[in-house]
């Protein structure tokens, strides 16, 4: 699904570096705090601010963004703040792609609850990076620059189309590395489940329309095999 | 040394009703002393430098320009070897020499003193001597009441019973030792008073001696008490000691706790140094290894005993004030220049005050977390495989092998096995010379000692990949 707006709540040091990395992306974005000192702070950083309290009834956002290509981030201080306002959304828009940020676990598992897509847990993310860095900083240097930096190697889901000579067969049938030069890390099989399944856990995957296949390569690999794929841009 | 002190004092007991075969006793008698003297005469020896001594008496005389005194300088060298030989530690270790000197049955018992020697080996008994050595004022007191007491009971218990020709307390020996046997609640009754007074005044010691039994143990139970968590800790700072190699947290934050809960999954050491004694506490119901110092303070580290070089792999400062952070840093730097040291930064303005202050490594976690919801937003699929790989909770690991020369030849060798065919994902491998890193690599690459190689599977599947890239044979 590809989003045309976004909106962030809060303005704090979390939900700034949120707006600053995708605004670019969106062709219509907002910031939503909820006191005047965060709303002059966000219009210094010259973004489109608006002001909203707990007890909203979401008109404003309703008369502002086409909530059918609308993705929001709740990045308020706190996490009761941040349950609440997932509850929130979540009542009036039932399809809405809420990500949410958490603390813990603990509040990680009560903002699933409340109905969030996504929850980062600041702790357990930032931890597994710390850990990371220190027992494998090679992994942590290759999958920083698959993931955020301009280097050619990236990773992309590639949804597979209906007509696709994939279609019907099996994963490992292709040697991907050997034919299209990338590899396939993952799959997501619709027909087994809705998440995804490593590719090295070495299960005989049928591959069907709809299956996304999660893949590392240069950027002129997953380009030509999406176009073998027949995949429309 | 412990061996020969309980060998010792076996040979004594087993002599008093078995005879002992002569290499035995010669073993005892000489040897074991001898090992002793020598022990004695090098302690002497290094109590103090003599060297030292003279070269600072004769500075002294050159610079107030007169001639040097040696006998000054032999004075100032006894008078401190001298309180080396007056001390207590140093009168047990000749005593335990003295069976050397004497063959003498009843000088044997000097034997005993040997046993007192372990008190040089064993820390736990110094810690115990020195625990009840910090109540000396109760213990006199209570010694000074017990004194008193016996002294009166015995004067008293001597005039009301000596006289009479039933009573078993004749002497005045009898008479201390029934006060003593009685006051400390023994009580045998091989001695006991005949006479109304005699048996009055036991009542009044038996009463006493509660007194004294409790006192005494309140105080060793006081003692205890107090130096409880002292102890714990110099437990805690031996253990410490003998780790070969740790992660050290500064700091204990709930992020802290992640962190390490990390580390002792993955089997690594970790040890936690924070200034708030509930945060340590805290640390410590979590099972962690936790010392109470300020990690901003030199004296803690040398309190502690680390060693920067050898023991920690990392210092991971997790203060939540870049303040904190930026000042630990330097005090880890002024002890070590080389430890690695990696730190969260709060405020990204201060990015380069953390940099300046030697942590080689900075987390931003609020740039990060930008980072990623670019990446949930655009590519949410591929953003929770990665997150599933980092979080090692799915089963599926990401893993850095660095190559050996044997596992650099047999690389390519290995991943073609078909076992690890379409199940293990070599992602790439990182060129140390070239610095540079290569995706799916094909054999053309020229992999060497020192390269690593990334790659994706099972835990049993990359244990597999590494230890035959390590068998020399195939099977």
């Amino acid at each position: 699904m590809n989003y045309q707006s976004a909106i962030v709540f809060g303005f704090n040091e979390y939900a700034k570096q949120i707006a600053m990395q995708i605004a670019p992306e969106y062709s219509s974005f907002a910031i939503f705090v909820m006191n005047e000192l965060e709303l002059v702070a966000a219009r210094a950083a010259g973004f489109e601010v608006a002001l909203f309290d707990l007890g909203e009834d979401w008109k404003l956002i309703e008369e502002k963004f086409d909530p059918e290509s609308l993705i929001v981030f709740c990045a308020l201080d706190k996490d009761a703040e941040n349950v609440f306002l997932t509850i929130s959304l979540r009542s009036i828009f039932e399809e809405l792609p809420i990500i949410a940020l958490a603390s813990d676990h603990e509040s990680s598992a009560k903002m699933k609850s409340a109905g969030a897509n996504k929850v980062m847990a600041t702790q357990q993310i930032t931890a597994n990076i710390i850990t990371e860095m220190l027992e494998k900083p090679t992994v942590t240097e290759v999958l920083h620059d698959i993931l955020y930096e301009q280097s050619l190697l990236k990773i992309a889901q590639i949804k597979v189309p209906e007509n696709s000579f994939l279609v019907g067969k099996h994963l490992h049938d292709i040697d991907w590395g050997e034919e299209y030069d990338l590899l396939v890390l993952a799959i997501v099989d619709h027909q087994l489940s809705a998440t995804f399944s490593f590719t090295s856990r070495g299960h005989h995957h049928h591959i069907d329309p709809e299956d996304i296949l999660v893949v590392v390569g240069y950027e002129d690999s997953i380009a030509a095999l999406s176009e073998v794929m027949g995949v429309v841009k | 040394m412990m061996i020969l002190i309980v060998i010792s004092v076996y040979i004594l007991v087993h002599h008093v009703k078995y005879e002992v075969k002569p290499d035995w006793l010669f073993f005892n008698n000489y040897v074991i002393s001898v090992i002793f003297l020598i022990e004695y005469l090098l302690r002497l020896w290094v109590y103090s430098d003599n060297s030292k001594a003279i070269i600072e008496q004769y500075e002294h005389d050159l610079f107030l320009q007169r001639p040097f005194k040696v006998l000054t300088a032999l004075h100032h060298i006894i008078l401190t070897k001298s309180k080396f030989v007056f001390s207590p530690a140093a009168i047990i270790d000749l005593l335990a020499i003295m069976p050397f000197f004497h063959e003498m049955r009843l000088l044997r018992v000097f034997i005993l003193f040997r046993v007192f020697k372990l008190f040089r080996y064993t820390k736990s008994l110094q810690q115990f001597v020195s625990i009840l050595s910090s109540k000396k004022f109760e213990f006199l007191t209570l010694g000074m009441f017990a004194g008193v007491i016996i002294t009166v009971s015995s004067v008293l218990i001597y005039v009301m019973e000596a006289n009479n020709p039933d009573s078993p307390i004749n002497t005045m020996f009898e008479a201390v030792y029934w006060s003593v046997v009685t006051i400390f609640t023994v009580g045998y009754g091989d001695f006991v008073p005949v006479t109304s007074e005699g048996r009055t005044v036991a009542m009044v010691i038996i009463v006493a001696g509660i007194a004294v039994i409790a006192f005494a143990t309140s105080i060793v139970v006081s003692a205890f008490t107090e130096k409880l968590d002292e102890i714990k800790e110099d437990k805690l700072i031996d253990d410490v000691s003998k780790f070969d190699q740790f992660y050290l947290i500064c700091g204990y934050t709930p992020l802290a706790a992640q962190v390490a809960h990390r580390f002792l999954k993955s089997d690594k050491q970790v040890i936690i140094i924070d200034t708030n004694h509930k945060k340590v506490a805290e640390a410590q119901k979590e099972g962690f290894l936790a010392l109470n110092y300020n990690p901003a303070s030199l004296h803690s580290y040398h309190a502690i005993r680390i060693n920067f070089e050898t023991q920690v792999i990392a210092a991971i400062l997790l203060e939540e004030s870049d303040v904190l952070n930026v000042y630990t840093a330097l005090t880890i730097r002024e002890i070590s220049k080389n430890v690695q040291m990696l730190s969260i930064l709060l405020h990204h303005e201060n990015r380069r005050k953390l940099t300046l202050a030697g942590i080689n490594e900075v987390v931003y976690t609020q740039e990060l977390i930008g980072l990623m919801s670019k990446e949930v937003s655009g590519r949410p699929v591929a953003f929770e495989v990665i997150h599933a790989l980092r979080s090692e909770n799915s089963g599926v690991f990401i893993e850095e092998i660095v190559l050996d020369t044997l596992m650099a030849k047999q690389f390519f060798e290995t991943t073609r096995l078909s076992m690890f065919h379409k199940r293990l994902i070599v992602l790439g491998v990182y060129n140390q010379a070239m610095q540079s890193f290569f995706f799916n690599p094909s054999n053309a690459l020229v992999v060497e000692e020192g390269d690593v190689a990334i790659v994706v599977g099972t835990r049993s599947l990359i244990d597999e990949f590494k230890a035959l890239m390590r068998r020399k044979k195939r099977v």
